[in-house]
């Protein structure tokens, strides 16, 4: 049996477009869910997403919590060994407070990749297969979120090629998950049922895509 | 040592890194690797690419995203096999290249447009050009200009290049591969495209290696039937001692005296529309020539290997090289012998194909 890390922000949280923090789709509406149906038995899907985590910074106002970086290492340990990790943030990184444009959230994606190669949470401790993918872009009407992602829309339309610059340099695998879905109109920022169950099928397809041997 | 891990990373995909076909740009040794693949077998996936070439899964992938950005590959429908997880065959897309290939003949010239899996686009035959006085090239110099002219305009940015396929003869006496190379050069210099020449008979082998019946094989004895009969040897899909001149004058031209002392019309042999005359008893007693002088071959080369195919190219219609092919097979039951079915012109589809073997594929 293989298992796949899912780790991502609240889009992988399975958050409900313009709900609150309490609104989350149930397990086999979520991607990770319609991913472990997908891929079918031989898999176990890891959930790990946290509404509001960033890719390697400390949230000065959700939270020292928030960081991607901190947490990635001891989830890791405490889910080896891992086949598969897949890693979908970048989106919080654009929030005002940042002041980040999209090349430095691909660079935090980078420190995520390298502390990964350095742990080594694979099979015998081996390197287990990286897939980066990019958040699908924030649509340009973010509602009452306008302030707090000022001037994120059109940086997040960069993340996808910034994020296929790092993976490539890496030697990872990469996804844009724009190319399959896109933001719900509700909150201009989050993924609807009908996304999950798009992103869901789209990244099984690319983790059977890998080839296992 | 100093961390690079947080050096910025090269500021470009590697698929945008290389400009278009045209660019001077190496191809990597990597990339090259996955391409040959794909020109030698009609579809791979990227577990058997990983398997074949050692690269980790997250190598051939970056590899193959940038093949696709590129527009070299195009990546199937999943298949769902019996056992194991659905895979997603890796293809080369028809559009991704094109190449011309010229053969220059006894009485004429071939030129074909063929595109990224061997598709022959168009096909002009040209009377032979005059050699100009005082040059090497001048003479291929027009027909190379037409034949580029047959790709439309938008396409010729993907265009790998021109090969040439060459009679022995055209080097005149001199050192064949320095007289090609140079020839190359000075083409090249001419019309700012990348030319390849090479013998005739070793690119119709090449040819039939990368788009005809001999994809399949990995070692067989190829035959090619013009005025003459020659042969190439091809291990593990490499055309083995390439450019030798020894030839048979078994061909079409010992044909040709046959049913000129019968005084018989000959003009059918030379013309491209594939047909010959009935299959009498003179046509019947040069088959059987011809079928000795490739058992003589044969018997030769199975000294130091062995191999159980052999593939016939001609320009001559199929229907003959079929008839030649059950004879050789009914004198010597132990191997196949295959007619090509690369048409219309073997040797320039497989001029062709030098372009795409020097430019994408590892020597």
């Amino acid at each position: 049996m293989r298992t796949v890390l899912c780790y991502g922000d609240s889009n992988t949280h399975g958050q409900v477009p313009g709900g609150t923090l309490l609104d989350r789709y149930p397990y086999p509406q979520r991607w990770p869910g319609v991913l472990a149906r997908e891929l079918g038995s031989d898999w176990y899907v890891i959930e790990e997403g946290l509404s509001g985590r960033t890719t390697v910074r400390d949230d000065p106002i959700e939270g020292a919590i928030k960081n991607g970086r901190s947490y990635l290492r001891p989830c890791m340990m405490s889910h080896a060994p891992l086949d598969l990790v897949v890693i979908m943030l970048g989106t919080n990184d654009l929030k005002a407070r940042f002041n980040q444009p999209a090349s430095e959230v691909a660079m935090g994606i980078g420190c995520l990749v390298h502390d990964i190669k350095e742990l080594l949470p694979g099979p015998r401790g081996s390197c287990p297969e990286i897939l980066v993918v990019a958040p699908p872009p924030m649509l340009d009407d973010i509602k009452e979120w306008e302030q707090i992602f000022k001037n994120a829309p059109p940086k997040s339309r960069e993340l996808a090629l910034e994020f296929e610059v790092i993976a490539d340099s890496l030697e990872v695998h990469f996804f844009d998950a724009g190319s399959v879905v896109g933001c719900d109109p509700l909150d201009g920022f989050h993924i609807n049922q009908r996304a999950h169950e798009g992103l869901g099928v789209a990244l099984a397809r690319e983790v059977e895509a890998i080839g296992w041997k | 040592m100093p961390d690079m891990r947080f050096a910025p990373p090269n500021p470009l995909r590697i698929a945008d890194r290389a400009t278009g076909l045209n660019s001077v740009s190496v191809r990597s040794y990597n990339e090259r690797l996955v391409l040959s693949l794909l020109l030698q077998n009609k579809s791979t996936t990227r577990l058997e690419i990983g398997e074949r070439t050692g690269l980790s899964a997250q190598t051939v992938s970056v590899l193959v995203r940038s093949l696709e950005h590129e527009g070299l590959v195009a990546l199937g429908a999943a298949l769902k096999g019996r056992v194991g997880p659905p895979t997603v065959p890796i293809e080369l897309n028809p559009e991704g290249a094109y190449s011309v290939g010229l053969s220059v003949g006894a009485r004429q010239t071939d030129v074909v447009l063929i595109d990224f899996v061997g598709a022959v686009r168009f096909h002009k035959t040209f009377a032979n050009p005059a050699i100009t006085p005082g040059s090497n090239h001048t003479q291929f110099l027009e027909t190379i200009r037409k034949a580029v002219a047959l790709l439309p305009e938008k396409e010729r940015l993907r265009l790998a290049g021109v090969g040439m396929a060459l009679p022995h003869s055209a080097s005149d006496g001199q050192d064949e591969e320095a007289y090609f190379i140079a020839l190359q050069q000075e083409i090249e210099e001419q019309l700012g495209i990348a030319v390849f020449v090479q013998n005739d008979v070793t690119a119709a082998a090449s040819g039939e290696s990368m788009f005809g019946v001999g994809k399949s094989l990995t070692d067989y004895m190829f035959f090619y039937l013009g005025a003459k009969l020659h042969g190439r040897l091809i291990l593990n899909h490499q055309i083995h001692n390439g450019n030798s001149p020894v030839s048979f004058d078994v061909g079409i031209a010992a044909l040709e005296r046959e049913l000129a002392r019968d005084g018989r019309s000959v003009d059918a042999l030379w013309d491209r529309s594939g047909t010959w005359p009935d299959r009498d008893e003179i046509i019947q007693m040069w088959e059987a020539r011809l079928v000795d002088e490739m058992l003589r071959s044969l018997a030769g080369v199975s000294q130091f290997v062995e191999f159980e195919s052999v593939v016939l190219s001609s320009y001559a219609p199929y229907s003959v090289c079929e008839d030649i092919c059950l004879n050789l097979e009914a004198a010597c039951p132990s191997i196949k012998a295959i007619a090509s079915n690369l048409k219309p012109s073997p040797k320039a589809v497989g001029a062709a194909s030098l372009p795409f073997s020097s430019r994408f594929m590892v020597k």
